[in-house]
């Protein structure tokens, strides 16, 4: 690899770290096309790289979000178990699926979440805490937690809803975590934020916190496989951690509909491009 | 040379940061989690930058491929760049385990059951990957 090579990287992974910490995803979905694309790096050095990348991002962002009480702890601990479990599992038995049909699920899946993220807006009332009985476990798991938010000033308790169903859509994440070399966070943010009623913030906080795990072990068994090299990772560290310093901030102070949309649109793209790189005759 | 300064100043600053973590604020653990995963990624950011002052000193090219953790010791006594550039990813790899035995402890210290088992699960499934295919 060039010196021009190895500093190009790190301005893209610059830019990933604004975008995975503002977002709540690892920058995996950024870093692997880009790698893979214009700087034709083997694909799996790529996903190797992309791994590392996002190890760096979500301690780099989530550090930030855990020290001003955006996490929620109990939830990121619960969501793990399913997370790592798929991950494991994506790494041994995914394989075997056919890959064009991964492509077509996943993103039929990601567009739809865009549309419903799009859709939806999170408003002060909404992101109040509900009357009524809390789901069992949610109660059990003391899941529902509050959190501050810095760009009006106000405290807001929330409750989590359907733990079971996120519980099931993070083992979904976990796997194709482990096939694609991502954190996930683009799975895991709607289904905490949709599915589960966590405020958007708290989602992000908390996606950005569990995708460093997850992604730790995959990294492992890339790393065991001599797969990771260690110039590109340490440009793709370097600039994700200066990224992330910026995202982190960009984040807490900016408006929840704001964070929604860019999440909305930048899913949308990504459904698409997945799509449309399987079709024939189509390349990106 | 100025670079592997600035970055030993940090790592020193994070490692007092740490140790004021530990001694005050034991009982904050978002605080302290705050540290482990910063201090981490700043170590890994440092010992990197080290890396590539010994690219540029000793001369040789920029290595592309990780070294084997088995033969990383050996690597680190000789100084090479291959030995540093990987002992940094490693350190930034770790970091989320060790945020994750944290977790732990601080779960059985609020003596919460079902927690502590849940971490242990996710701990177990880490140390499994590691041993999957190494």
């Amino acid at each position: 690899m060039s010196i021009a090579v190895l500093l190009i990287l790190a301005i893209a992974a610059f830019l990933a770290g604004i975008g995975g910490s503002y977002l709540g995803i690892g920058g995996g979905v950024f870093l692997i096309p880009f790698m893979t694309l214009v700087l034709s790096v083997n694909i799996k050095v790529a996903i190797a790289t992309s791994l590392i990348g996002v190890i760096a991002t979500s301690s780099g962002a989530a550090s930030v979000y855990v020290r001003d009480h955006l996490t929620n702890l109990r939830l990121a601990m619960f969501l793990e178990v399913a997370t790592t479990l798929g991950g494991i599992a994506g790494a041994l038995v995914g394989l075997r699926v056919p890959e064009l049909f991964l492509y077509f699920a996943f993103g039929v899946m990601v567009l739809y979440a865009a549309a419903a993220m799009a859709r939806v807006r999170e408003t002060a009332r909404q992101r109040a805490y509900q009357a009524g009985a809390e789901p069992r476990l949610t109660e059990r798991l003391k899941l529902s937690s509050v959190y501050f938010d810095q760009e009006d000033q106000g405290v807001y308790r929330y409750r989590v809803e359907r733990p079971v169903a996120g519980f099931g859509v993070s083992a979904a994440a976990g796997l194709f975590s482990g096939l694609l070399g991502v954190g996930g966070g683009f799975i895991k943010v709607p289904a905490m934020n949709i599915l589960m009623r966590v405020p958007m913030k708290a989602a992000v906080a908390t996606s950005n916190f569990m995708i460093g795990v997850t992604a730790a072990a995959s990294a492992f068994i890339y790393y065991s496989q001599g797969l990771v090299d260690p110039g590109l990772a340490a440009m793709v560290i370097i600039g994700v951690f200066s990224g992330t310093n910026l995202g982190t901030r960009l984040l807490e102070h900016s408006k929840a509909s704001n964070v929604r949309f860019a999440f909305a649109v930048f899913l949308a793209a990504m459904g698409l491009a997945m799509l449309l790189s399987r079709l024939p005759g189509v390349s990106i | 040379m100025i670079a592997a300064r600035g970055g030993l100043r940090l790592v020193q600053r994070r490692v007092a940061a740490l140790r004021r973590a530990v001694v005050a604020e034991v009982e904050d653990m978002n605080r302290l989690i705050y540290h482990i995963l910063r201090g981490g990624v700043v170590v890994s950011v440092a010992v990197l930058v080290f890396g590539f002052v010994l690219v540029a000193m000793t001369g040789r090219p920029i290595p592309e491929r990780s070294i084997p953790p088995r033969s990383l010791g050996d690597q680190l006594y000789h100084f090479t760049p291959e030995g540093y550039l990987s002992l940094g990813v490693l350190i930034l790899i770790f970091t989320p385990v060790v945020r994750v035995l944290l977790s732990l402890l601080s779960f059985v210290k609020e003596g919460d059951r079902m927690y502590v088992l849940m971490t242990l699960i996710v701990f177990a499934n880490l140390i499994t990957s590691l041993f999957l295919l190494a």
